[in-house]
């Protein structure tokens, strides 16, 4: 990503704002912008959802191949996440290799899935030793205007929860069954704008922000990843708090990709 | 362009496997404003092809070595999605997507009136979501609405359509079984208010009567097209 100049007046106007507890788009601290999750959307993946938060716009698709297994876990199938953040989704995204920002996105979202436990690696196994699945989660932007973490996260786990491994094609079974997903880890990202940590940051103030956190939650509210990202010092009562905003977020978020399986 | 087996391309009737005659496209519908951040933008369902195509400029050109003093430079960029085929696509750049990155290029800096705008550059984004057969064609027209969404002034809008061959009898807009078993592909940028051609490349085996054929199916199927850039333009917030 190329990197923009810091715009100052930008800076100073968020900050300006922070004093009186406001944000540029009239949104409070702890609020979301407007948030849409539709599964099934791409007919060519196993399992599929796009979510939308404000103008930013993400797809998550997931795909299955064969492989062999790590030599340590014969019977473990295997999973591998990554982020692609094309120049489609900006005019500060640039071709090329994937970037060191998008490297980030990608294995964030990773360690949330991963973590959390909800794959069940062993029912992923063919034969062991020699051929187990291996689940590949692309997250793929669009339109990017501020916190593709989320959008990548929350797309991430409901195309997983809707992945259907493809038995069938692969000549492995008679019939394709549904991927396993017995938890739907959530991340929530925050971003220290004018001094305070704010909820769900957009594209200006990422701009003219300083650094972020990111949480991953389990259904049981227990932690499964973190991140602290970008130049900034931040205290054990900021992280108390956001940390506290992120248990109750994370349950909303938990309840819409629950709705739309249930609808999907 | 494989031999087609058993598969049966075309029933008693002459329909194919989807239910279309030979001449008829299928469902295309299209949509401006899909990329909120873009200067312009547009996505393109046509039959289970979803693309998206997203403009940005004109803008300062980068890398200054690129940058032409007479004219501005058209960076165009067809990419497929790892999700969007059957086997997994891995990502990145291959062979195939800069060659189609290249015509598709070549095809739109035909119509852009790139003198307007000397020393910049206008990015042409072509992400193909979920590919059926044609993605390039639909790629192509995804990219002029994207174009006229932006502003981008054009003598014409490109209307990009393939027709071929299965089973010896020629047919519009394969799909993608027909595009695999198919004997012939031939796909065409066309300016609808012309009729004058941009873009043109085939494969495959065609009689000079079946290439008749063909060109016409795909001059008539631009018109049609046309009309659904249009009402999208029309229809379409900024």
């Amino acid at each position: 990503m190329a990197i923009p100049l810091v715009p100052k007046l930008l800076r100073a106007h968020l900050a300006a704002l922070a004093e009186n507890d406001e944000r540029h788009d009239g949104r409070s601290r702890w609020e979301a912008r407007d948030t849409e999750l539709e599964i099934g959307v791409l007919p060519r993946a196993e399992g599929s959802a796009k979510v939308r938060i404000g103008n930013t716009i993400v797809y998550a698709g997931v795909k299955f191949q064969v492989m062999t297994p790590y030599p340590d876990r014969p019977n473990q199938g295997g999973l591998m996440c990554s982020a692609e953040v094309r120049p489609v989704a900006g005019p500060n995204w640039e071709p090329g290799p994937p970037s060191p920002e998008s490297i980030e996105l990608g294995r964030v979202v990773d360690r949330g899935i991963r973590e959390s436990g909800c794959i069940d690696v062993d029912d992923l196994c063919i034969i062991p030793g020699e051929k187990v699945w291996q689940v590949i989660l692309d997250l793929f932007a669009i339109s990017d205007d501020g916190n593709l973490f989320d959008a990548f996260a929350l797309a991430g786990v409901a195309a997983m929860r809707t992945a259907v491994i493809p038995e069938k094609r692969f000549e492995i079974g008679a019939e394709d069954r549904p991927l396993n997903i017995s938890k739907t880890p959530i991340m929530c990202s925050y971003q220290k704008v004018g001094g305070r940590f704010v909820y769900d940051a957009d594209g200006k103030e990422e701009l003219g922000g300083d650094e972020r956190i990111h949480i991953t939650l389990g259904d049981d509210g227990h932690v499964h990843s973190l991140q602290k990202g970008l130049r900034g010092i931040f205290t054990e009562d900021e992280f108390a708090e956001i940390m506290e905003q992120a248990q109750s977020r994370c349950k909303d978020l938990r309840e819409m990709v629950n709705k739309a399986e249930e609808a999907g | 362009m494989g031999g087609y087996g058993d598969v049966q391309m075309l029933d008693e009737n002459g329909l194919r496997m989807d239910g279309r005659k030979p001449a008829d496209l299928r469902p295309i519908s299209i949509e401006t404003g899909v990329v909120p951040v873009a200067d312009g933008s547009a996505s393109i369902r046509w039959g289970t092809n979803h693309v998206v195509a997203a403009v940005y400029g004109p803008m300062e050109c980068h890398p200054r070595k690129i940058q032409r003093q007479d004219r501005a430079v058209l960076d165009v960029r067809y990419n497929m999605a790892p999700f969007s085929t059957t086997d997994r696509m891995r990502p990145g750049f291959n062979r195939r997507s800069r060659e189609v990155s290249k015509v598709t290029a070549d095809a739109l800096e035909s119509v852009v009136l790139l003198e307007m705008y000397p020393r910049c550059k206008v990015r042409v984004e072509i992400e193909i979501l979920c590919a059926e057969a044609g993605t390039r064609c639909v790629g192509l027209t995804a990219a002029s609405v994207a174009l006229a969404h932006a502003g981008i002034p054009m003598t014409d809008m490109v209307v990009s359509v393939a027709s071929g061959k299965i089973h010896d009898v020629v047919v519009c807009d394969l799909n993608k079984e027909e595009d695999n078993y198919g004997e012939a592909d031939l796909p065409m940028g066309i300016l609808p208010n012309s009729g004058e051609l941009v873009f043109l490349q085939m494969d495959g085996d065609l009689s000079p009567d079946e290439f008749k054929q063909a060109w016409d199916y795909n001059m008539e199927a631009a018109t049609a097209i046309h009309e659904i850039m249009v009402e999208a333009l029309k229809g379409g917030d900024s």
